[in-house]
């Protein structure tokens, strides 16, 4: 593969990015479901965001990132910019840890990504508390954190099969 | 993408720099949202003003498709639904006759005392455009806004019972904090007790009544009407039904249809007139007018005889309200 083709390859992925994240947007804003109480679904947007950051690091830059997640914050009516501080954090630390392993193998992938989810619930939880706005019920933040981290199998799966997006090792990732 | 190795030495730091501002930056912006609320509360009202009636075009397709498919599946079940509405039409023909000579007596009754009811309240409808909440949030994005009149802590209707209050206006938009999500209390009265109690929401579909003087008086069924004490909501907007959960909470079964929003009304109101005067004693004219005469032998008193209000207090005609 060339240098050419997979400059385009990537900007491809990047603008793949935006759009699937714009489209979860738009769905999550789709006035259905009003009454939907009991289990919280899986927050997606961080679901895709990491797992297509662990998986080729250079297709979500950090710009996406803050541009997703910020009208996100502002669209759903939390604090803006906390949840996007956090990820963008968690990110980066994803990425530093992504370039020193050398073997990465699926479960160790998951792993890191449940380990993100938990303590980026943590750390909002405790932001909120810092900033005394009143927090959501701990029951269904953890409900909340348990199907995200469950949903990460699928996300990959449909990344993989449905746009071809394919892991790579950490010595292109250094690239 | 493909970077020179030579890029490295300087790319790192660069990067480094990079992410501390963007970091410092997102610090900053939650910082100031907490300091100056209101004004960033402004700013994301006017953005969601701009990005979300640019989303319609994407949104009112799909909305409407699942609609549809809504519907097609109640037409499996059409038969039972049929025998079903026969059956509540029978119940509601009698509760029709009902209605109608109650009204008849109310109108006369009304009419014996004199009662002249608010005429103002009159409301503006909109569209649920969005479903502007988390997980842990509900509230809904309508198309009217700051342009239509509407203000901040309005009642919000669907046809039948409450639904929320605004909580956000932007110029062509506005946010509708409904009646169950955590943050939203509002004061209510329980008939026929005439009880008052707070309804507060906490994310569930029934929200708890709380802060009931004696709950023993309160039976399941009985209705909640808004009590109009907050000085926001109009009094004796419907809400719901009291319902009691198997661990003893009260709670209220809403009368609206928090389901299937779609038009809501919000309801004009208008701050109640307040007796800001203190009473005064009400005394004779002074200075007296010309022309008067005292008793003779009465000497004339040099200094007001009694204070009186600068201005008379009207009690048949309240105060024009803006």
């Amino acid at each position: 593969m060339t240098a050419n083709t997979s400059t385009q390859h990537l900007w491809g992925y990047r603008a793949l990015f935006l759009g699937l994240c714009g489209a979860v947007i738009t769905v999550k804003m789709l006035p259905l479901s009003l009454d939907a109480t009991g289990l919280p679904g899986p927050d997606l947007l961080l679901a895709l965001t990491l797992a297509w950051l662990l998986r080729q690091p250079a297709v979500v830059p950090i710009g996406s990132i803050v541009l997703v997640f910020l009208l996100a914050d502002i669209l759903f009516q939390r604090p803006p910019g906390l949840w996007t501080l956090l990820v963008v954090g968690a990110s980066e630390s994803l990425r530093q840890r992504r370039l020193s392993m050398t073997e990465f193998t699926f479960f160790l992938e998951w792993s890191a990504f449940g380990g993100a989810v938990f303590a980026l619930f943590f750390l909002e939880r405790l932001g909120l508390w810092l900033l005394m706005v009143d927090l959501p019920p701990l029951g269904l933040v953890i409900a909340h954190a348990i199907v995200t981290a469950a949903v990460y199998p699928v996300v990959v799966a449909v990344s993989k099969f449905l746009f071809g997006l394919r892991k790579i090792g950490a010595a292109q990732a250094e690239a | 993408m493909a970077r020179e190795p030579n890029d490295q030495s300087y790319a790192r730091p660069v990067r480094r720099l990079l992410v501390t501002v963007v970091i410092l930056a997102l610090a900053g912006l939650v910082l100031v949202w907490r300091i100056d609320n209101p004004r960033v509360e402004r700013l994301r009202a006017a953005i969601i003003d701009h990005v979300v009636p640019n989303m319609e075009w994407a949104m009112a397709p799909i909305t409407g498709m699942a609609r549809m498919i809504d519907d097609f599946q109640s037409y499996a079940r059409l038969y039972e639904q049929n025998e079903e509405l026969r059956r509540e039409l029978q119940q509601m023909r009698a509760w029709r006759e009902a209605a109608l000579q109650l009204e008849q007596e109310n109108a006369r009754l009304l009419d014996l005392n004199r009662v002249r009811l608010d005429p103002e309240l009159t409301f503006v409808t909109g569209i649920v455009m969005a479903d502007a909440g988390g997980p842990f949030r509900r509230s809904v994005l309508i198309n009217v806004g700051a342009r239509d009149g509407i203000l901040d802590g309005w009642a919000t209707m669907d046809g039948l019972g409450v639904v929320g209050r605004i909580s956000g206006v932007g110029e062509r938009t506005s946010r509708v904090l409904l009646l169950t999500d955590s943050n939203s209390r509002i004061p209510v009265t329980i008939q026929p007790s005439g009880q008052q109690a707070l309804l507060m929401g906490d994310n569930t579909q029934a929200p708890a009544l709380d802060f009931i003087e004696a709950p023993e008086d309160i039976r399941p069924g009985d209705r909640i009407v808004t009590s109009g004490d907050d000085g926001l909501f109009p009094p004796g907007l419907l809400v719901g039904q009291v319902v009691e959960t198997t661990d003893r909470i009260l709670r209220a079964r809403l009368a609206a249809d928090m389901s299937r929003l779609n038009f809501l009304r919000v309801m004009r109101s208008h701050p109640g007139t307040t007796l800001s005067d203190p009473g005064a004693l009400i005394g004779p004219p002074w200075p007296p007018p010309d022309g008067f005469v005292l008793a003779p032998g009465v000497p004339m008193p040099t200094t007001a005889p009694i204070t009186r209000p600068d201005r008379p207090v009207e009690l048949s005609q309240p105060e024009p309200t803006q």
